[in-house]
């Protein structure tokens, strides 16, 4: 993560849009299980930053529910797999994608854990089902995997495609040296990996809607507490419940 | 840098409503106004509410807001070079859509009035600003593949003519009526006329130019409209580069007059997949996915919902880069006279049964 350059991308981007607000992205602490930045505001205070909601399959996943494609969501299955992050930090992503998109508050989560992955049922205030398969087992040097498919009466939305169990790729480039693989989804800030993209965009979707700071801070509090409790929820032999928050 | 003041004319080009975003956000440009070619594009642009005064005439809309420096031509093709004329005239510059015109003597008149009024005339080729081609053509520049070979690319789409039916009248998309081959009732102007992208792109990943072109039109999914909308082009570039390309209307649709969800009956309305192959590798690339897919309203089909959209981003951004720091756009009349040469020779080839220099 080159933050010197991603600050940098960030001020272009708000001298581009002519967004006033003014912040840095700082990198998080190390045991942080959140997004691996966070954004510096000229006040001192640090805004929580949450990359995947303004990740484009993801807001058009949202639209597909909010302009009602898709018709009384019931069940949400999700899937996160990874070489290089924690278990914890794949939860805490996949149990706000959770609320995002069901767009109702977890009430309770129990999750079945063996090493570093773990299955969970979750539900939702307003009675959605979703199924979390989370592993941070995945062999060094493989690419990460997800799926978000959202069940609804009328229409199903997913981030893959049909007969596929893997993501696809935009390009594929076969060489003597083997299979390589390319996903770019920015233009505007080309060059960048995705991960950083994500990052830089929600910090200046931040600095374009100062009132998602205080929004975002809550909910990554929140979800720290939703994943350790979660993944607390075997070894007490009970769901781990939430009270909704006002 | 002062925002450009910009204006949107005519309104009954299929792209029309992709910039109205573009044009609302960018803080370098100030869109103060639009004319619609007649009531019905007004009646469509009022939909978007995009809170900008539109017009009936161009004339009432630049006596109006004398300051505009800049259009985007969102026109007919058949009105272009009127268009481009009125506009050098009034030393306005121009983002004009993917077809100046078919006619040389038209390229020549657009080229000239363009030189005279020392404007700004770039074309609206936004593959170039998508994010994956910026990688393909990163990773040929870079040698990953060697020596291109060959290229074979698609650019299939769904028939836009229902919704911008000038898109189907020879004459105002290609320019003239002139029929596709002997004994055939189509005349020149459907799909070939709707996909320059993949003409123009090889030229970029070669460095090179047309040599020849072979092409065949096969019998149209749509029989009621007067243009082709099935054909096939394979070619060399003067480089030894083989290709062959599809810029057909194969993927079928429902004959909406506003382009809305549930246009497409093909999961995918719209795609331009390349793949090239080098004296080191291949490369097999999909310019818009992946995306994300559902099955519901208002058709309960599978459908893509698009997750690409950066390309009236940047293209914008370099029109008004242009203008403000006097750069010649990527994408100008001369450059782009050549792949109209050969989307001509294309219409030639079928024409004569026979491959055809470009």
């Amino acid at each position: 993560m080159n933050l010197v350059e991603m600050n940098k991308a960030l001020q272009w981007l708000r001298d581009k849009y002519a967004v006033k607000a003014d912040g840095t992205l700082v990198a998080s602490a190390p045991d942080s299980i959140g997004a691996d930045a966070a954004l510096k505001l000229e006040n001192g205070t640090t805004a929580t930053l949450l990359p995947w909601r303004p990740e484009r399959r993801f807001v058009e996943l949202k639209k597909l529910i909010d302009g009602k494609t898709l018709e009384d969501v019931s069940t949400l299955r999700f899937a996160s797999m990874s070489a290089e992050q924690s278990l914890e930090k794949l939860l805490y992503r996949e149990l706000d994608l959770c609320e995002y998109l069901g767009e109702s508050p977890i009430v309770s989560a129990f999750a079945v854990t063996g090493g570093k992955t773990a299955n969970v049922i979750v539900k939702l205030a307003d009675g959605k089902s979703c199924s979390v398969e989370c592993s941070a087992a995945l062999p060094p040097g493989t690419a990460e995997m997800d799926r978000h498919e959202i069940i609804a009466r009328r229409g199903i939305a997913c981030d893959r495609v049909v007969d596929t169990q893997v993501p696809q790729s935009s390009i594929y480039q076969f060489t003597a040296n083997g299979e390589k693989r390319y996903t770019d989804i920015d233009t505007e800030l080309f060059g960048f990996s995705n991960a950083e993209i994500l990052l830089i965009r929600a910090a200046f979707e931040v600095l374009r809607q100062p009132e998602l700071a205080d929004a975002w801070n809550k909910a990554g509090a929140r979800l720290v507490r939703l994943t350790e409790e979660t993944l607390a929820s075997e070894k007490n032999g009970t769901p781990a419940r939430f009270a909704e928050e006002k | 840098m002062k925002p450009v003041k910009i204006a949107m004319m005519s309104l009954t080009h299929g792209h029309t409503r992709k910039y109205y975003q573009t044009l609302r956000e960018n803080s370098k440009l100030d869109w103060v106004a639009s004319c619609a070619e007649d009531q019905a594009a007004k009646d469509v642009y009022d939909l978007y509410d995009n809170g900008v005064p539109c017009y009936l005439s161009a004339e009432e809309m630049f006596e109006k807001h004398p300051d505009i420096e800049a259009v985007v031509l969102a026109s007919a093709n058949e009105k272009h070079l009127a268009q481009v004329l009125d506009c050098a005239k009034r030393g306005v510059h121009i983002l004009s859509m993917k077809i100046p015109t078919f006619d040389p003597a038209e390229y020549d008149k657009m080229i000239e009035a363009v030189d005279k009024a020392g404007i700004v005339c770039q074309i609206e080729l936004e593959m170039h600003y998508n994010p994956v081609v910026k990688r393909l053509q990163k990773l040929i520049a870079d040698g990953e593949i060697g020596k291109i070979l060959s290229v074979q690319a698609t650019n299939i789409t769904l028939s836009p003519v229902w919704a911008f039916p000038w898109q189907g009248v020879p004459e105002a998309s290609y320019g003239k009526r002139v029929p596709l081959k002997e004994g055939d009732p189509r005349f020149r102007g459907g799909a070939l006329c709707d996909h320059p992208h993949i003409f123009d792109l090889i030229r970029w990943l070669t460095g090179s130019d047309f040599d020849f072109v072979y092409s065949a039109v096969a019998p149209n999914l749509r029989p009621d409209i007067p243009v082709e909308d099935m054909l096939l082009v394979n070619g060399k570039m003067k480089d030894g580069t083989a290709f062959l390309f599809d810029p057909s209307w194969s993927r079928m649709e429902e004959r909406l007059k506003v382009p809305a969800p549930g246009w497409e009956v093909f999961p995918k309305r719209m795609e331009v997949n390349v793949t090239v192959t080098g004296e080191k590798g291949s490369i097999v690339c999909d310019c818009f996915g992946p995306n994300v897919y559902h099955n519901g309203a208002p058709n309960d089909r599978y459908t893509v919902q698009y997750t690409y959209f950066d390309e009236w981003v940047g293209l914008i951004d370099e029109f008004v880069d242009c203008i403000r720091n006097h750069k010649e756009p990527k994408i100008n009349l001369r450059w782009h006279r050549r792949t109209i040469d050969c989307m001509n020779a294309c219409y030639s080839s079928i024409a004569s049964g026979m491959p055809a220099r470009v």
